[in-house]
């Protein structure tokens, strides 16, 4: 029951890379360089727009580990 | 009494807008036509969906009234502490686009419905497996409850000024609401949720866009005048905001971090979160909607600002003024979308809030009734015949959609947001046999089983016992700091699950010499 899911054969760098780019947005909400007030942005706080931000780039993040993980599958 | 918020025009649009919402879960039953007899075509709609649809229905799944209402909430009485919701939506996709590929491949090859199925395959255990179910059915109910109280603010905001007894009115057309949801999730399944969240989702957008773009036109100097007003509302207010306005204040660090952590850990333990992932048609597909969907994120992100939003709109701040303190966080989206917008598009927007509720509790329920039959009577009952099992799925999940509303009808919503809290840590629980159970097959079913009723016995005395802040707080205080409880009952969980397999295996491994003795 065990060999199914390993079948896939994706390059072992892939995995690391993709790995890496899973793991940046947690490393980034864990040290909380963005708990300020300052500079604002349309009157918010720094603390609410740049972890919004951030939801934007976790995303493009993710989805370059995704292609990284799939190549060439639909 | 206060003059109605919604006048005819506005009652018109909601309910003309409500008969489409209804029709397309109706019609769900005709699109792609299936054998809706079949467990995998009613529950997981044939496993046939694309990169867009899976994104607009687990999005529909997962930001729930739990993000329309409770994060607003509590961003608008306890201030920046409940804006973990934005970490927490960040990150658990990247947990979910490594997770949730492994099992729809397991999934697809098995034929496996629920995460309960897989877990009775990997370590052999129908007892495992059933525990596994029941903490999913159970930590299902405050969830859908949670989606009718979301239901309820919206009723309160519209029947205002209207009738006498608001309460009375809106569960009466909770209950209509309900109704017609179960006959179109029955005839449906997953189609009809399908259509309906994209429809949903559209709503949510306009409404939350249309805020943002109408705040500086009805609130002179928008957000900086709200954080303004609401720094000045918690220096007079005890209590009020006591985590911080413009940032967090540090003694609350921890437990920000802990509550976006086990937040993310969580969320695709839920059993509709998984169930909205296997519907997927491949794989990749999967993994590429599931990066996508922390994009979603951003309406929820603006959605929590809003819960400051609201100190800037006078208006909004003195209707909300009538009613009583606790009562008042639930109602500022729903309250900022009449005062800030045009009736027609305060009324879109209120229904954009209103299918929230409805769309995730019809899915929640069809994953609960899932687990019920695959996880719990099939075990008990093994001829069963896979139409038998349709139908039961069908029926159960008829019937939890009317236990939840009669919970929230009995219970009062304080406890109902409890419940949620405690869900969260429950579902937790089930963490080590299901997603260290795609990784490895060697865990000791014994050990997770130990290591899941301690971590679940733990949760429950923690949360129940009284503790600072408060007893039923989700955070207790450990060293002086407040650290949210899923995180420490997994931690006590992991540790005799990792435990307990170190020392089956070193028996094994000691029978296995003696006997070759």
């Amino acid at each position: 029951m065990a060999t199914e899911t390993t079948r896939r054969g994706v390059a072992t760098w892939r995995k690391v890379i993709a790995g890496i780019l899973f793991a940046i947005p947690w490393i980034f909400y864990l040290i909380p360089t963005y708990n300020t007030a300052q500079p604002t942005l349309g009157g918010v706080p720094f603390f609410y727009w740049f972890q919004t931000l951030w939801l934007l780039i976790s995303s493009i993040l993710f989805i370059i580990a995704v292609l990284l993980l799939y190549p060439g599958k639909r | 009494m206060v003059n109605p918020l919604i006048g005819p025009l506005g009652w018109g649009i909601f309910l003309g807008f409500f008969i489409i919402f209804v029709f397309l879960g109706f019609y769900g039953a005709r699109w792609r036509r299936g054998d809706l007899s079949q467990l995998h075509e009613w529950a997981l709609a044939g496993r046939r969906l694309g990169t867009f649809l899976v994104w607009f229905l687990v999005g529909a799944d997962l930001y729930t009234a739990y993000t329309f209402i409770a994060v607003p909430s509590g961003v608008f009485a306890s201030g920046a502490l409940y804006f973990f919701a934005v970490p927490y939506v960040a990150t658990t996709f990247a947990v979910a686009a490594v997770t949730m590929p492994v099992l729809w491949r397991w999934s697809r090859l098995r034929n496996y419905v629920t995460a309960a199925d897989f877990v009775q395959e990997r370590f052999n255990s129908r007892l495992l497996a059933g525990f596994v179910a029941a903490t999913g059915i159970v930590a299902g109910f405050p969830y859908i409850a949670l989606q009718i109280i979301g239901m309820q603010a919206v009723l309160t905001v519209m029947l205002l000024g209207i009738v006498k007894n608001v309460k009375l009115v809106s569960d009466i057309a909770l209950t209509i609401a309900f109704i017609i949801l179960a006959a179109f999730t029955y005839t449906s399944g997953l189609r009809g949720a399908t259509l309906t969240a994209v429809f949903k989702d559209a709503l949510v957008f306009l409404g939350v866009i249309a805020i943002l773009v109408a705040a500086p036109i009805a609130i002179p100097g928008a957000f900086s005048t709200a954080f303004k007003a609401a720094t000045l509302a918690a220096s007079t207010t005890k209590g009020l905001l006591v985590s911080g306005v413009d940032f967090l204040k540090p003694p609350f660090y921890l437990a920000y971090t802990t509550l976006w952590v086990g937040s993310a850990l969580a969320l695709y333990l839920y059993p509709h979160a998984v169930n909205g992932a296997l519907s997927s048609e491949s794989d990749k597909k999967l993994a590429l909607s599931t990066a996508l969907l922390p994009i979603y994120g951003i309406a929820l992100a603006l959605l929590a600002m809003y819960g400051i939003l609201i100190y800037g709109d006078t208006t909004a701040m003195k209707i909300l003024s009538l009613f009583p303190p606790a009562a008042r966080g639930s109602l500022v989206i729903p309250m900022l979308a009449v005062t800030t917008l045009p009736e027609w598009l305060a009324a879109l927007a209120l229904l954009g809030v209103f299918v929230g509720g409805l769309v995730p509790a019809a899915i929640m329920a069809m994953a609960q009734a899932n687990l019920l039959v695959r996880n719990i009577i099939k075990p008990l009952n093994p001829r069963i015949t896979p139409q038998g099992e349709t139908r039961a799925a069908k029926w159960a999940s008829v019937i939890f959609k009317f236990l939840a509303l009669g919970f929230v009808f009995i219970v009062p919503a304080t406890y109902a947001i409890w419940l949620q809290l405690l869900g969260g840590i429950i579902i937790t629980q089930t963490l080590p046999s299901v997603f260290l159970g795609l990784v490895t097959d060697r865990l000791d079913k014994y050990s997770l089983m130990v290591g899941w009723a301690v971590g679940l016995g733990l949760g429950i005395y923690l949360f129940v016992t009284p503790h600072i802040p408060a007893a039923m707080s989700p955070l207790y205080p450990i060293a002086g700091h407040l650290v949210y409880i899923a995180v420490i009952a997994l931690a006590v969980n992991l540790l005799i699950v990792l435990v307990g397999t170190g020392i089956a295996m070193a028996i094994r491994r000691g029978a296995s010499v003696s006997v070759s003795k």
